[in-house]
């Protein structure tokens, strides 16, 4: 894979105080990572030298290999709370902001036609951005980052302000826009991560205290277990009692933990059948993010 | 000057959206207007509502009209600035506050373009504004009081926007310097306070931009020593552009305080 971005080294310092520590990593074109971490890990601030908005103090961001790169011609972003001139209308604005980037006039118009209508805004291009709701924010706040077909998006904490149906509705863009262009955000929403992520970036204190993809992650941190669901509590405990492994009861369900155990699925089935219990369902559980994240961040 | 002649229409927009481009000429002809006509009918509103005793009669000082255009730039110098200070102090430090300018910051624009599409604009409407005022005070000063040369006049328009233009210059330098409270605060030090401290101790110098709109009113009462004039000019042309120069470059580095 390509490396769209490598930032190396990345630190901000605010008076005494480090906002962002030493970060490193590196986004691979077409990709979507995941930048989690507790309030105030660095999220916003690492993203915002990303964007040029805030210039490091230390380190180095190099974009498509070249450190000199004017990177604010190949970026879109998307604030947490995007904010707009109240007097102007969806498509004023759109437009303004796609002719900025670099686009014609006419070439301008018609992308920021089209992008407005992609996210779901094509009734309101005339209305002005003053009377938009939240929802509707974050709509035009996603049209305006991605009307010039940035190569990378840089998205802070994209959908935490919304409501759950304008949370799945700007979700849903956003995967349709995952893999045509390389998308960083920030979130603290674990199932948001986990829905949309081919890498993610744990911080903490304004350091990156992990990374990698989620299988990776549910390797290193999952505590896998194998969930049996009996019939009754009676066989659940005459299972505990016949089980070499340890088993955790609850009612009619046991649980076998995996972890350090050279235990597989077929040992743990054999043993059902051998003792003929009544099984309704047998499954292995992976550890979600939210698990995986309170591990990472402990 | 990337993003220039965009951010122009910008500025454009939201100063005919916000009405600034109907009410701040407004106030300005209003001005014009009121000078001339409060200054001739006086006599008449005083005997009517003034309450004087019987047979008293207060000789009214006869004013020549150049007199009247002078005394409508001394409401300028004050309630004008006092407008222009208010209106645009905020121009670049709100949206600064607000966050409005972040999705601007975040393009490849330059921070001059952004500096300078505002200072034009802003330039242009307090011209305008200051301009059609004056030429309304000189409409109702001719037909009340007499006639004024044209060439008198243009004259002291010419000289008095270069000092209309150092105020929007340090308003707006001020603006992408500070927040909007300290922007009202040293801007309308360094333009209504300093007038004034100028017209009272100012007379151990002549060459500075707070004389320019004195010098203004002597070229139209036809008294100006003009090399002094182009001195204090050449000046005040100077500052403006260090002005310019300042508030461009603090517009990029005061844009990392953006609200994000």
């Amino acid at each position: 894979m390509n490396v769209l971005l490598e930032a190396t080294g990345l630190s901000k310092r605010y008076g005494e105080q480090k906002a962002v520590d030493a970060v490193s990593f590196t986004l691979d074109a077409f990709t979507a990572t995941a930048l989690i971490g507790p309030n105030g890990a660095g999220k916003t601030t690492t993203l915002s030298m990303l964007a040029g908005l805030v210039t490091q103090t230390e380190g180095s961001i190099s974009f498509e290999g070249s450190a000199d790169q004017e990177i604010r011609s190949h970026i879109g972003f998307l604030p947490q709370y995007p904010k707009f001139f109240p007097w102007l209308s969806a498509i004023e604005f759109t437009e303004m902001a796609a002719k900025l980037s670099g686009l014609g006039a006419r070439e301008a118009r018609a992308e920021a036609q089209k992008t407005l209508e992609f996210v779901g805004l094509g009734k309101a291009l005339n209305k002005r951005t003053g009377t938009f709701s939240g929802g509707m924010k974050q709509r035009l706040g996603l049209a305006q980052a991605i009307v010039h077909k940035p190569k990378l998006l840089l998205l802070d904490e994209p959908v935490s302000a919304l409501d759950p149906v304008g949370r799945r509705q700007i979700m849903n863009l956003l995967k349709e826009l995952q893999h045509q262009t390389t998308i960083l955000y920030s979130t603290h929403i674990l199932n948001d991560a986990e829905e949309m992520t081919d890498q993610l970036l744990f911080m903490q204190h304004g350091k990156l205290i992990e990374q990698g993809s989620l299988n990776e992650f549910r390797q290193r941190y999952a505590e896998p277990k194998i969930r049996i669901e009996f019939e009754g509590a009676e066989e659940t405990q005459r299972f505990e009692q016949a089980s070499p492994w340890k088993v955790e009861l609850a009612g009619a369900i046991g649980w076998i933990d995996l972890t350090g155990k050279q235990v597989s699925m077929s040992d743990v089935l054999a043993l059902l059948s051998s003792g003929r219990y009544g099984v309704r369902k047998v499954e292995k559980q992976s550890a979600s993010l939210e698990e995986i994240f309170m591990k990472v961040v402990q | 000057m990337k993003g220039f002649s965009v951010l122009l229409h910008k500025e454009w927009r939201e100063q005919v959206r916000n009405f600034k481009l109907l009410w701040i000429p407004l106030v300005f002809i209003i001005f014009g207007i009121i000078e001339p006509v409060t200054n001739h009918f006086l006599p008449q509103i005083m005997k009517s509502v003034g309450n004087m005793p019987d047979g008293m009669d207060f000789p009214w000082p006869e004013f020549a009209p150049k007199e009247i255009l002078v005394s409508l730039m001394g409401q300028y110098q004050s309630i004008g600035l006092l407008i222009i200070v208010l209106a645009f102090m905020g121009a670049i430090s709100s949206e600064r506050k607000n966050g409005t300018a972040t999705l601007l910051y975040v393009r490849p624009i330059s921070y001059a373009s952004y500096f300078l599409s505002k200072w034009t604009m802003i330039n242009i409407l307090v011209l305008a504004s200051v301009w059609v005022g004056f030429l309304a005070g000189w409409y109702y000063t001719a037909q009340l009081f007499g006639s004024i040369p044209a060439a008198d006049v243009f004259a002291f328009l010419a000289a008095y926007s270069l000092w209309i233009i150092f105020v929007v210059s340090i308003v707006l330098a001020l603006s992408a310097w500070l927040p909007t409270g300290g922007v009202a605060a040293l801007g309308l030090f360094l333009t209504l306070i300093m007038a004034i401290l100028d017209s009272v101790i100012g007379a151990y110098w002549t060459v500075t931009p707070w004389k320019i709109s004195t010098y203004a009113s002597y070229i139209l009462m036809g008294s100006m020593d003009y090399p002094t004039f182009w001195k204090a000019a050449g000046l005040t042309v100077f500052l403006i552009i260090l002005l310019v120069l300042f508030g461009s470059y603090m517009s990029g580095r005061n844009a990392a305080k953006t609200t994000v």
